[in-house]
């Protein structure tokens, strides 16, 4: 019987080693790659690192644009994040908050957005734009980030804000604050573990998104990471060492941010998806 | 009131109303510099029977939209059975599992184009180290293997997220029902199979119902690797619709916004289907 | 036969200093109701588990009819257990909760149909083998869970606090239920709970566990009536015994009792028992029965006296409880049969009844 619960066990291990050299293989290669020059790589795609060229750092960041790319996509992430939280706790607070005729319809109206395909949005998007004089501009980008993500954002703080005793806002209410100070003062001081939780859902999506970037930008000077790599992969395909060095650079910010922040990121991204 | 006025505003100017337009332009013949011409319904007879193109298109996106939510849902599961059972190390598979679900699918694509590289990727080189040389292939240039290469990397990325949510599902099953079933005769295998799958019905459902729509909307990964090709064999929805609109020889915005909302029919009937179909009427208290 | 047997069981969790179970020692007789008691965190529910299976056991032998069953996994153990949540399962039918088990070992389906059904008629399910449990009252649904563990026609039957999550009129009432069933299978059963009454009331024996161990084993009567020490004495009863420290003055013949302000001669037997304390501290106790308020018809003499003021009155209908304080400042309670008329405030006089005095070290807590 002990036999038989080791065999089981190493089994498992088996699998579960194996399944990680497939789900993180790729990305150890790609940073090894990273610190190859492309000749290196020719000669031989999966030798090691020796020695590294931390040099291909600089260079892709300041020879390649990548500076550019990088900056672009904090702005333009920083920006819409900051824009998505407001905006979305404001909207949360007041579907969870207030019974009011069209509550639920609102909700749903918003929360139905989920499920379209983003080519029913893009085409009249572009369009509104282009009439707007924002085609072509990161505020532009930022605000169909900001319209793009807001469902996602407004349903998952409303679950939670909803889920706070109402006995908390009568009090308040009773102290004489306003409805602004009941807002500013309780429901986001409490619901920061929610908020930080769309705060991080709402960058990865943005800091990856390519789609709507890819139809709405045009200039190099304005394009994010995702389009900087694409562009950089139109240009130098056989270049792979520099296109690994690009990748990592544009996933090391996720990354570090992953390692810090785990937890919260997994639970976020999971978040209403156990019922 | 007023809380709800900016994000409101947001969804008006930027959702409600491009979709209000794009159903307008799928009637119109749009050109730049020359007002908009009613063309009626045509459009639509088009997409839906004279369009091999678009007939092939939604053929590729149905089968990742079925194939792939089933694949990513059973191999989560399975993980997170694995997961489950008190083995070392745990949180340190949770997060390296996890990690490709964070990854921008444009650098994804490029890492699993060099992966399916003919000469130097990592299948090949795999198959050839084994010596199964006969069974190497151009992935990726093989109009019978590129969808399947494509769901493939699709499926890499997201396991881990579906690992993860079966494995917070896991978790929050009361123990004292497993238990009963282990008093209950019941061996690994048969607690999962009688107990936990049909406990977590819910849950699974709703992954399967999320990951469908998900894939239904697939565009970054197709772009970057194979843009549709090889002879349309990768051609997703959204793709064909970008393409129609800012690729196509004759400028008319009129087309593929015909294309999206057909599409976004598609989808709709399917997910309304699929959510009536699955809403038991029993609750699974516990 | 059934017969259970622990010796030397304990159980370790790795990181805790203390055993949460130890060094226990139990014989279950074939047949028996035994009964752990105790409160929350004492083990009991530990050990349970531990005789199911469902915990590795860190000490210790445990045997089923002679057979260690250590390292037998649960489902081999020929047990069947009641959980407190009942554990039913949610998705499938009174019917396939009751038929799953046996499905599972693969025995004939003729078999299980009579068994559910016998089952099913026994506890009065046979209107409900349809539903699914949340559809269920929660005294239905206990009926499923024990009907779970009928059908499999176990050697012994495990309960872990199967009454708790039932309201108080309904526990009565599958209490004996429980009983019924237990005189009707004659099967070997034993049963966790922090309730006394229900110890008291269905079990042919207790045994009492405290911080992980026995304190005491016996007949529920035999418990009640010579606890074995104050953890015991208070636990097992309600209201429970009065405990106070107490001297003694005298020696011999002289020997004498002094509590509640008052003089208690002791008998020689008492005296006899109570002579090895010598200077050690004493715990002097009674219960709440053995203290009446007017001096009884029969036997008068042999009652002790004391007075005490009032505190609160709990009038029952049949009984009354009183709580007073006496001359020595210590509380005391005293149980009394009907309805009397005394107020919060009044000095009464209370007779205690020789019989009923317990004594304990004042140090240890063991019974003397």
């Amino acid at each position: 019987m002990l036999a038989r619960n080791v065999i089981v066990r190493s089994l498992i291990l088996i699998v579960l080693a194996g399944y990680t050299a497939f789900a993180a293989g790729p990305f150890v290669w790609v940073a090894i790659m990273s610190l190859r020059t492309t000749t290196e790589i020719s000669d031989n795609p999966y030798g090691l690192p020796f020695p590294a060229h931390w040099w291909k750092y600089p260079e892709a960041w300041f020879n390649s644009n990548y500076e550019i790319y990088f900056l672009n996509s904090v702005l333009i992430t920083t920006g819409a994040v900051l824009l998505l939280s407001v905006m979305g706790a404001m909207a949360a607070h007041c579907l969870a908050r207030y019974k009011f005729r069209g509550n639920r319809l609102i909700f749903f109206l918003i929360f139905s957005t989920i499920i379209l395909p983003p080519q029913i949005t893009i085409i009249g998007i572009f369009q509104i734009l282009v009439n707007y004089g924002l085609y072509d501009t990161r505020v532009g980008l930022m605000l169909v980030y900001v319209a793009m993500q807001m469902p996602l954002t407004v349903f998952i703080l409303e679950g939670f804000f909803a889920r706070l005793p109402q006995d908390l806002f009568d009090a308040a209410r009773m102290d004489g604050y306003s409805d602004f100070e009941i807002f500013w003062k309780i429901t986001l001081p409490i619901g920061l573990p929610a908020i930080s939780t769309t705060v991080i859902l709402n960058m990865i999506y943005i800091w990856n998104e390519f789609l709507f970037a890819v139809v709405l930008l045009v200039d190099d000077g304005k394009r994010t990471l995702p389009l900087g790599i694409q562009r950089f992969m139109g240009d130098n395909l056989d270049d792979t060492g520099m296109l690994a060095t690009g990748l990592m650079i544009a996933v090391i910010p996720v990354i570090v941010a992953y390692v810090f922040f785990s937890e919260r990121m997994i639970q976020g991204m999971t978040a209403g998806a156990v019922k | 009131m007023t809380f709800l006025l900016p994000a409101f505003i947001f969804y008006l100017l930027f959702t409600a109303y491009p979709i209000i337009k794009t159903f307008y332009n799928s009637v119109h013949l749009i050109q730049p510099n020359a007002s908009d011409e009613f063309v009626g319904l045509s459009y639509y007879f088009d997409i839906l029977f004279d369009d091999r193109i678009f007939s092939n298109a939604l053929v590729n996106t149905f089968i990742w939209a079925t194939a792939a939510p089933i694949i990513d849902v059973a191999l989560g599961l399975i993980l997170a059975t694995a997961l489950y059972s008190k083995i070392p190390f745990a949180r340190f598979f949770r997060l390296a599992w996890f990690t490709p679900v964070l990854i921008s699918y444009v650098v994804v694509g490029v890492i699993w184009m060099w992966i399916y590289n003919y000469d130097w990727g990592v299948v090949n080189t795999l198959l050839r180290t084994v010596g199964l040389d006969a069974w190497t292939e151009v992935w990726l240039g093989n109009p019978s293997t590129a969808l399947w290469s494509l769901i493939l990397v699709d499926a890499w990325k997201w396991v881990g997220f579906h690992m993860v949510v079966c494995l917070a599902a896991l978790h929050s099953l009361p123990s004292e029902v497993i238990e009963a079933a282990e008093l209950d005769n019941c061996g690994w295998f048969d607690k999962l199979v009688y107990i936990k799958i049909p406990m977590l019905k819910t849950t699974l459902v709703n992954l399967l119902i999320l990951a469908f729509i998900g894939k239904m909307k697939i565009f970054d990964l197709v772009w970057i690797m194979t843009k549709g090709g090889p002879l349309w064999s990768t051609e997703t929805l959204a793709t064909y619709t970008y393409k129609r609109a800012f690729q196509w020889d004759t400028f008319n915005l009129g087309y593929p916004s015909a294309i999206a909302v057909v599409s976004f029919g598609i989808v709709l009937v399917l997910v309304l289907s699929m959510s009536w179909l699955s809403r038991s009427r029993e609750r699974l208290e516990y | 036969m059934s017969v259970v047997k622990l010796e030397g069981i304990s159980k370790r969790y790795p990181g805790t200093a203390e055993p949460a179970v130890d060094n226990i020692s139990l014989t279950i007789d074939d047949g028996e109701f035994m009964v752990l008691l105790g409160p929350s965190g004492c083990g009991k529910s530990t050990t349970l588990r531990m005789i199911a299976g469902l915990e590795s056991i860190s000490g210790g032998t445990l045997s089923i009819d002679d057979t260690v069953v250590n390292r037998v996994p649960s489902k081999d153990r020929d047990i069947a257990m009641v959980f407190q949540s009942y554990a039913l399962y949610p998705h499938m039918s009174v019917r396939d909760n009751l038929a799953f088990g046996l499905k599972r070992r693969r025995i004939a389906r003729d078999e299980i149909a009579r068994r559910v059904d016998t089952a099913a008629k026994t506890l009065g399910l046979s209107s409900f083998l349809d539903r699914k449990p949340y559809a269920l009252s929660g005294g239905q649904r206990q009926r499923v869970a024990l009907g779970r563990a009928i059908v499999r026609d176990p050697k012994v039957f495990l309960f872990d606090e199967p009454l708790s999550n039932l309201d108080a009129a309904l526990r009565t009432h599958t209490r004996t239920e429980l009983i019924k069933q237990y005189h009707q299978l004659k099967s070997t059963m034993i049963y966790v709970t922090h309730d006394q009454v229900e110890a008291m009331t269905m079990g042919t024996r207790i045994c009492v566990m405290h911080g992980g161990r026995i304190v005491q084993v016996g007949k529920p009567l035999d418990v009640y009536r010579n606890p074995a020490d104050t953890f015991v004495a208070s636990f097992v009863g309600n209201p429970p015994m009065n405990l106070q420290p107490a001297s003694l003055s005298g020696a011999g013949d002289a020997a004498a009792l002094q509590v509640f302000n008052t003089r208690a001669d002791l008998s020689a037997e008492q005296a006899a028992r109570l002579s090895g304390l010598k200077g050690g501290s004493l715990t002097f106790g009674v219960r709440p029965e053995d203290i009446y308020l007017g001096l009884p018809a029969t036997d008068a003499a042999r009652f002790v006296a004391f007075k005490a003021q009032v505190i609160a009155v709990e009038p029952l209908g049949a009984e009354t409880i009183i709580l007073a304080q006496a001359a020595d400042g210590e509380e005391v309670t005293a149980r009394v049969r009907g309805t009397v008329s005394v107020h919060s405030g009044e000095t009464v006089e209370l007779f205690m009844d020789p019989e009923g005095f317990r004594f304990f070290d004042g140090e240890t807590g063991k019974a003397i």
